[in-house]
């Protein structure tokens, strides 16, 4: 009962994860899903626990995000 | 039939549809996949589009990655969005049949490019880097052996945890535990030197970690407070 953070990274998820080819295949839905505010950990669940564990994955995550978030301002 | 298809999404009617904001996501979908499915002038138009919409999210993944990379000059770059690009949309043409509508064809599009250029920027950041496999003198246990001891409980996890993983992890999770979760080792990188995959070696962590912590539960230690449901 430490709440240890890097242990936490250390020893990933507790929770049940998608593996890393079902979390890019529901990426794009996921980040569109949150992106409306939905919640997400319901509609797709094992995706955010799976994004907690992998960095590559989370990375791509983030990205994608930003990206749409970089289209929805426009140019300029 | 491919005038048919060009009858129907002439290049005006495309760029329009593919531009327009109101536009439902469905149609454009359609739209897309219907110039991308054709051969003739709408699809070398769709093509282009595609390509230039890949390279986007490409330079826009180097460019939040700017600091792994930051002996990397412009041209090369420059290079590495475009070879990202040009393998996104192999990809995506070769993945056409899988998508299913569930978000708009762009969002589906753009991860294919971040995935490419993301994958080359660990590469890359990572190239004259040595990939250690074994855990050595357990350096990074030793790295927060120091003060951290005023936590007795965590320097008790520590040591629980480096007997662990020298003792309950076959050899295999042990070398991808040590390199993905210890010395922090890019999925893609350490993929590239096994010859592997990424979902391959993530399975490995996942189950050298449920293997970690169920010995940690043997012992009665626990990371958090929380028990798995």
């Amino acid at each position: 009962m430490n709440g240890d953070a890097e242990l936490e990274r250390l020893l990933g998820p507790r929770e049940r994860e998608v593996g890393c080819e079902e979390c890019f295949d529901l990426l794009d839905r996921y980040v569109e899903l949150e992106l409306e505010g939905q919640d997400v950990d319901a509609r797709i669940p094992g995706l955010a626990a799976h994004l907690r564990g992998c960095p590559a994955c989370r990375e791509e995550h983030e990205s994608l995000r930003a990206l749409l978030a970089d289209d929805a301002r426009g140019p300029g | 039939m491919s005038q048919l298809a060009s009858a129907a999404y002439a290049p005006p009617a495309l760029d329009r549809l593919l531009e327009d904001p109101e536009a439902p996501a469905a149609a454009q979908a359609k739209a897309w996949i219907a110039a991308l499915a054709e051969s003739g002038p709408d699809r070398d138009r769709a093509l282009e589009r595609l390509h230039a919409l890949l390279l986007r999210a490409a330079r826009f993944e180097l460019g939040r990655r700017r600091a792994a990379l930051d002996k990397v000059r412009g041209e090369e770059l420059e290079d590495l969005a475009t070879q990202a690009a040009d393998d996104a949309l192999v990809a995506v043409l070769a993945k056409l049949g899988e998508f299913r509508g569930e978000s708009r064809f762009t969002t589906w599009a753009y991860k294919f490019a971040l995935l490419e250029a993301g994958v080359r920027v660990r590469r890359r950041a990572w190239q004259d880097r040595e990939v250690v496999l074994e855990p050595g003198g357990w350096e990074w246990f030793a790295d927060r052996a120091g003060p951290v001891h005023e936590a007795l409980e965590r320097a008790e996890l520590l040591d629980a945890l480096r007997v662990a993983i020298e003792g309950s992890l076959t050899e295999h999770q042990r070398r991808v535990f040590v390199a993905l979760a210890l010395n922090e080792v890019p999925i893609d990188v350490l993929a590239d030197r096994l010859d592997t995959t990424r979902g391959a070696l993530y399975k490995t962590l996942h189950d050298a970690r449920r293997r970690l912590r169920a010995t940690l539960a043997e012992q009665g230690l626990t990371v958090t407070a929380e028990e798995d449901a």
